[in-house]
């Protein structure tokens, strides 16, 4: 059977005007442009010299180019936005074609977004920083990149059409579109973007490494972020000798060269070694730490209540520290006390060392940041008031001075997933500690790069959704701080 | 605080350089001793006497290969050796009496061997994987690289800085938007992607514009582009060198035109230069004369932080475009264990870590005079 | 061409049987070649004998034209005492310096380097060899049966680690002292030695053609011929960068006993990724490729190279180790490899480049092949069996090396036996690292790289204990049998004890062996004399290029 078009039966209707728009968006870009070199200005104010001294803004070529670039790109948008319409009314896959169908498998996403959207919107004024959010054209692009991704990660089974290692060796290098021979009753009978080079479904694979990337990079993220803030505030609250210490240390990892530690860290030998049980020994007590810390501060006026937090935050605590330390399959464990039934999940050596690894590179850089906004808000007047009232330094530095660190952070919280699944990447393309068959982005990246002349979908794919989502969460960042600076 | 000012001026900044140098040794120093601890862990140990020696040594073989190359000493003290502060070991094989030792190099006669032979005896030791002592190794490599990150700068920073410059003088315009979004959408693409791009691209012979170009009869030779920087290594060309460069220059790009658009838009907004306006200054006077200056401290300190952080982008490109630099010996180094090696490769990566920092530092204090030592 | 070999006088009856057999069609023309050369005929010999044309290896050579330099793309190892060698590549920038006694040709026969001729007698328990006169090493000195003698004294030394000759030298060990039996190397006169086996044995010749067994001056066996540049070879090392570049150039100071014709070889290394290789070939930097892989065949070729196949006993095996639970089952290795269909292997693995094979380590193009009935796959009685073993739970870790076609056709078992039911995740562990362990992998890949005979390979990998036996296999049954193989000279009456030791071997689910596979190698037009070989090898004497 031959493999279904990209356009489907709207494609004879929808594909010249996509053509057309795009040719447009360029001619008038570059006469835009030619314009600009000839020393024309789009239209400024004017004043009009008239009594009524009214404004008015006199269009100049350049401004009707720019107009033509603008109606050329929301023309492609709408061409595509009709695609994934019809696609998710036809039921034949032909009449679909690629671009429908795959907006089709994408219907639970789309539905997410817009309920997200059409309720942040409606709300948006008593959302606070996330509400001003949707002021900003800048974050909400960014934000609908992020989001795209994060319910493609969620819905992950329902988007995809097959299992992320379902091999059909037929399917092999086969075209976006191609239908799967003598199909059962049942399956979805095409790969949607092709087969990569073991007959596996690129498109599929691309959804499911979705909900890998954004189970990795967050988490190491928030980690690193409780790390950083734990160390952080009393560093530059107090100063002295314990804040020489802790910068000279996160000198320390700063100054090591990423690449270098990675590939002194991420290695079968070391894992070996257990010194990824020993590095989440010590860094996973931060957590633990801050949640203690927080409640503590914050009711200990009030006994019971921080009676029954602690405990609750210790014993959950606890419970995951040892479950993450102890390996029940690891004789060599550092932590062979801890007993079995006890031991709720294990993390196989390969993904805790490159989780610590991501932790511990990023957790100096949370650090200096955190350091260096408590060392400025600290003068502020209200922590000299909540000083006199008698409250303690970790109830300031907690309830006082963080909630007002929170702009920044959480800005750099957003750059640095993004940052963090380009170090994941990285990880994959030198083969380092990722799980071979894993539909992780960079290592699909890598393995595709290989044949990338002749077949380019199955690396594009990936991709493409990676650069989306790192541009995604830039941009939110961007968006975030213009509206943070706003305050 | 010390204010900066005449002659106290040129005590300050000596002092601030003497301790910054201080930090700098005391953290070169910790941190190859992490280096030589990860490499010198017994698993590494072992893959080590095995590569060496021979893969399929038992246990015990392993054990006597280590004892008999100098591993069976505790690690302090070997690390001691390696830095040179405590003697080198020897050993004397008992049947045959032949003695070795660190110091003692291939058909030296024992008695003439120096004690110490280590970093501050000025011997970086020798490298495994390519049998042949670490200096002959690091220097060339690292002038390579040297190449490479010199003309990754020509590139990047001119470029970067116009890109913001032009995008941060008329914040919130038209132009602001599309170029930030440019900087923002190269920061996203990681130098795996980028590479891989232009290669097909511009490096294929059979797919990107190469084919076609060529069917047009338009230029010599298979591709436009050479996908491979191997001929670079004796004579740098446009053709050979120029997609690792853009490669590099790519990702590093954005993210300093960020700051210099920042920084230039704070500028902008500034008390003097609104008062240039009203004093009908031209927009172009305003921008090159009175607002560039300024707007250049910040992104110069970032350029300078770049630099390190570029280090694994040539990681990256070195082994993407096979171009053997000081990237691609620590990827070599590191995947073979190679001990000495990788020690001389972290102190170089540290120094040059440190010292852009404290450039970075000095010429933070040196541009802005509102600064004062710290 | 001056170097047309002398045969011994008398031609082996088995040879002419040989001859017989292969007339009828009992043989292949490829399979006589090996065997009757193997004997010590030469090779126009050998076609004489059936009546051919002496089409020779030698005779499809063209002569190149005088000097030149050619870049060959090929991992650049760091080089070791030549016994130790694990890697052709190594013996293949060598062998411009140190030289070979025999080499084997990509027809299937064997000529004489430093060997002018040799001869086996009926049993083949003695052989006598007779060395090429007027053969000097560069420092001077003349090559003599000493020098060989030497030579053969190291590879019979067991007990130098890593020494991989001592296994080919079979029954000339003695087990006891780890050293050459008494009286098993026997100098006869300047430029002639005679090997006594104990027992008979039929691989000497394709042993000594193999790439550890350069021949080193009397004086530096076991060492490092980078180290001392002392050979017979008419190039000399120029430069030698581990993982960038080796550069041969002419021993201006050495007259060498035949022509050689290029003026410098450099080897270039562009590490292990094809894609760079590609790169490479696009951007000019070298004109020869050491072997082309999957899917770049295509792809060499669509960029104007010239290709040369060759269809070898070279191939994957995917094993699980016999001393690791649960393979130690035989049930459980019978269920997976009931699970694989070797057809899914070849296409997915090698893109078909290949032909299936049967889950023994025994090829049809060896001479003692039996053919087996096709193996049959059946996931559901796969599955059926391992629950009946009571490893249904087992989680099986499959290991490969991070590379092509080994790490593609091991992703296509682990599908395979996932599709049966198996629970299975897959290890990947990168070149520098995978080689330390290979042997002890409870369930991994490797490649295997061609040999002449069936019989060497079951030596080397299946026999119980031997250092590359990789799948712990250890059936005194199978030991006995092979050493019976060993001693039988006419293919035909080795096949019978053959058709059960590859029984014995699918039986016992040794191993899973998909398929044999085509190796490829590209070139510029212009290069001469550069075609693919069954083991990779690259004589450099041969290589020229045209003007």
């Amino acid at each position: 059977m031959d493999p279904m078009s990209w356009t489907g039966t709207l494609g004879p209707i929808l594909n010249p005007l996509i053509v057309a728009s795009i040719a447009v968006f360029f001619l008038a870009f570059l006469t835009q442009a030619v314009m600009i070199f000839a020393g024309m200005r789009p239209g400024e104010v004017v004043i009009t010299p008239d009594q009524n001294h009214g404004i008015s803004i006199p269009r100049s070529p350049v401004d009707y180019t720019l107009m033509a670039m603008k109606y050329a790109i929301l023309v492609f948008l709408a061409c595509i936005v009709l695609f994934f319409i019809a696609g998710v009314f036809q039921s034949d896959l032909t009449d679909q074609g690629v671009v429908g169908a795959v907006g089709a498998r994408f219907l639970p996403v789309w539905i997410a977004l817009i309920i997200t959207f059409t309720v942040s919107i409606r709300f948006k004024r008593v959302l606070g920083l996330y509400g001003k959010l949707f002021d900003s054209p800048i974050g909400m692009v960014g934000f609908f990149l992020v989001m795209f991704w994060v319910f493609t990660a969620i819905f992950a089974g329902l988007v995809a059409t097959h299992g992320p290692i379902d091999v059909i060796s037929q399917m092999r290098n086969e075209v976006p579109g191609a239908f799967i021979p003598n199909s059962n009753e049942g399956d979805f009978p095409a790969y949607l973007l092709g087969g990569d080079n073991l007959g596996r479904d690129v498109f599929s694979r691309m959804v499911h490494g979705a909900r890998e990337v954004l189970q990795i990079a967050p988490a190491a993220t928030l980690f690193a972020f409780m790390i950083g803030i734990t160390l952080g505030l009393p560093a530059g609250y107090f100063g002295g000798k314990m804040d020489t210490v802790i910068t000279f240390i996160a000198n320390l990892v700063l100054a090591f060269p990423v690449i270098l530690l990675f590939y002194l860290l991420v290695t079968p030998e070391i894992v070996l070694a257990g010194v990824p049980q020993y590095m989440s020994m010590v860094l996973f007590i931060f957590p633990i730490i801050f949640f203690v810390v927080l409640f503590n501060s914050r009711y200990h006026t009030q006994p019971t209540k921080r009676a029954i937090l602690l405990a609750v935050v210790l014993v959950t605590g606890a419970l995951c520290y040892f479950s993450l330390i102890s390996d029940r399959g690891d004789s060599d464990s550092p932590l062979r006390f801890w007993p079995e039934v006890l031991d709720i999940f294990d993390i196989p050596g390969n993904l805790l060392i490159v989780f610590v690894s991501v932790v511990f590179v990023n957790s100096p850089t949370v650090f200096r940041i955190v350091r260096g906004i408590v060392l400025d808000i600290k003068t502020r007047d209200y922590v000299a008031a909540g000083q006199t009232r008698g409250e303690g330094p970790w109830y300031i530095m907690l309830w006082e001075i963080l909630p007002n660190a929170r702009g920044p952070l959480i800005v750099d919280f957003c750059l640095r997933i993004g940052y963090t699944t380009i170090l994941l990447g990285t990880l994959g393309f030198f083969g380092l500690g990722v799980d071979p068959e894993s539909a992780n982005w960079g290592s699909t990246i890598n393995e595709g790069r290989r044949l990338l002349t002749i077949y380019p979908h199955p690396p594009l794919a990936p991709a493409l959704a990676l650069m989306t989502l790192v541009l995604g969460l830039n941009l939110l960042a961007d968006g975030l701080r213009e509206e943070s600076l706003k305050d | 605080m010390v204010p900066l000012g005449g002659q106290q001026t040129g005590n300050a900044m000596g002092q601030f350089i003497l301790k910054r140098i201080g930090t700098m040794l005391l953290t070169a120093l910790c941190l190859t001793f992490v280096v030589f601890f990860l490499t010198n862990l017994f698993p590494n140990l072992e893959k080590l006497a095995k590569t060496q020696g021979n893969a399929r040594m038992t246990d015990a073989e392993v054990l006597r290969w280590l004892d008999n190359n100098g591993f069976g000493d505790p690690m302090l003290l070997r690390y001691g050796q390696w830095l040179g502060v405590a003697p080198g070991w020897i050993i004397k094989d008992e049947e045959s009496g032949e003695i070795i030792g660190r110091c003692i190099d291939f058909g030296m006669d024992p008695a003439d061997a120096p004690r110490f032979c280590g970093l501050l005896q000025g011997d970086w030791g020798y490298s495994t994987v390519s049998d042949d002592e670490v200096t002959n190794i690091v220097w060339g490599r690292l002038l390579l690289t040297g190449k490479l990150m010199g003309w990754v700068l020509i590139v990047m920073v001119p470029s970067a800085l116009i890109i913001g410059v032009l995008a941060g003088m008329r914040e919130g315009s038209r132009m602001d938007r599309s170029l930030s979004t440019a900087s923002i959408a190269t920061t996203a693409t990681p130098e795996y992607v980028s590479g891989v791009i232009f290669i097909v691209l511009l490096a294929s012979s059979t797919a990107g514009i190469s084919p076609w170009l060529a069917a047009n009869g338009w230029f010599e030779g298979r591709t436009l582009f050479l996908g491979s920087a191997r001929s670079a290594m004796d004579d740098i060309t446009f053709w050979n060198f120029t997609l690792p460069v853009m490669t590099l220059a790519l990702y590093g790009m954005g993210y300093i035109a960020r700051m210099t658009r920042a920084s230039m838009a704070e500028v902008m907004t500034a008390q003097y230069i609104r008062t240039a306006r009203l004093k009908g200054v031209s927009f172009r006077n305003i921008v090159l004369k009175h607002a560039l200056r300024n707007a250049l401290i910040a992104p110069f300190t970032v350029i300078m932080l770049q630099i390190p952080w570029l280090l694994t982008g040539v990681v990256i490109v070195e082994t993407l475009f096979n171009y053997n630099g000081f990237g691609w010996t620590l990827v070599q180094a590191a995947s073979n264990n190679d001990i000495e090696l990788l020690m001389a490769v972290s102190i170089v990566a540290v120094v040059v870590v440190l010292t852009t920092q404290m450039i970075s530092d000095i010429g933070y204090v040196y541009l802005n005079p509102r600064i004062r030592i710290s | 061409m001056t170097q047309a070999v002398e045969t011994s006088q008398r031609v082996h009856p088995a040879a002419r049987m040989y001859a017989r057999e292969f007339k009828t069609g009992q043989l292949s023309r490829r399979e006589f070649l090996v065997r009757s050369t193997a004997l010590g005929l030469s090779t126009a010999a050998a076609y004489a004998l059936i009546g051919g044309a002496p089409a020779s290896a030698m005779a499809h050579r063209r002569t190149p034209p005088m000097g030149g330099t050619l870049r060959i793309q090929m991992e650049v190892r760091a080089l070791k005492d030549p016994r130790s060698y694990d890697w052709s590549q190594m013996g293949n920038i060598t062998r411009g310096f140190v030289e070979y006694l025999v080499e084997y040709n990509a027809d299937g026969s064997f000529t004489g380097v430093l060997l002018e001729s040799w001869g086996a007698n009926e049993d083949a328990t003695q052989y006598t060899l007779r060395l090429r006169p007027g053969v000097t090493w560069n420092n001077g000195d003349p090559f003599t049966a000493a020098d060989v003698a030497a030579n053969f004294e190291g590879w019979c030394e067991a007990e130098v680690e890593g020494n991989s000759m001592a296994t080919r030298m079979g029954s000339l060990v003695d087990p006891d002292t780890k050293r050459a039996v008494e009286g098993g190397i026997v100098v006869v006169d300047d430029l002639t030695l005679q090997i006594n086996y104990p027992k008979p044995d039929i691989t000497l010749i394709p042993g000594i053609a193999d790439y550890p067994a350069a021949i080193q001056h009397r004086d530096l066996i076991g060492t490092n011929p980078l180290d001392h540049g002392v050979g017979t070879g008419a190039y000399r090392v120029a430069s030698y960068e581990v993982g960038v570049k080796a550069v041969l150039e002419k021993n201006p100071d050495h007259s060498y006993w035949r022509e050689a014709y290029l003026d410098r070889i450099e080897f270039v290394d562009l590490g292990q990724d094809p894609v760079a290789w590609l790169a490479g070939a696009e951007a000019g930097e070298f004109d020869m490729n050491y072997e082309t892989v999957g899917e770049f065949v295509d792809l060499f070729a669509a960029i104007g190279w010239e290709q040369s196949e060759v269809t070898t006993a070279a191939t994957v095996v995917i094993r699980p180790n016999q001393n690791n639970a649960p393979y130690d089952n035989v049930v459980v290795r019978k269920a997976i490899a009931l699970a694989v269909d070797p057809q899914v292997c070849l296409d997915l693995g090698i893109n078909g480049q290949g032909i299936l094979a049967e889950n023994h380590h025994v090829c049809p193009i060896h001479p003692e092949y039996a053919e087996l009935p096709p193996i049959t796959v059946d996931k559901a009685a796969a599955f059926a069996l391992l629950e009946e073993s009571g490893h249904a739970d087992h989680e099986f870790e499959i290991i490969s090396i991070d590379d092509d076609f080994r790490r593609k056709t091991t992703d296509a078992v682990a599908a395979q036996l996932r599709d049966a039911g198996f629970r299975v995740t897959r290890t990947v562990i990168p070149g520098s690292t995978f080689w330390n362990d290979w042997t002890n992998y409870p369930f991994s890949s490797t490649n295997w790289n061609h040999r002449e005979l069936g019989v060497q390979i079951l030596n080397l990998a299946y026999r119980s204990g031997e250092a590359w036996n990789e799948s712990g296999f250890a059936n005194a049954e199978f030991d006995a049998l092979l050493d019976q193989a060993n001693g039988i000279q006419d293919a035909d009456a080795r096949r019978k004890v053959m058709v059960q030791l590859q029984t014995i071997m699918q039986d016992e689910g040794v191993t899973l062996l998909p398929y044999w596979r085509s190796l490829y190698r590209h070139h510029t037009p212009n290069v001469i004399n550069a075609e693919m070989h069954p083991k990779f090898e690259i004589n450099v004497h041969y290589l020229g290029v045209a003007a």
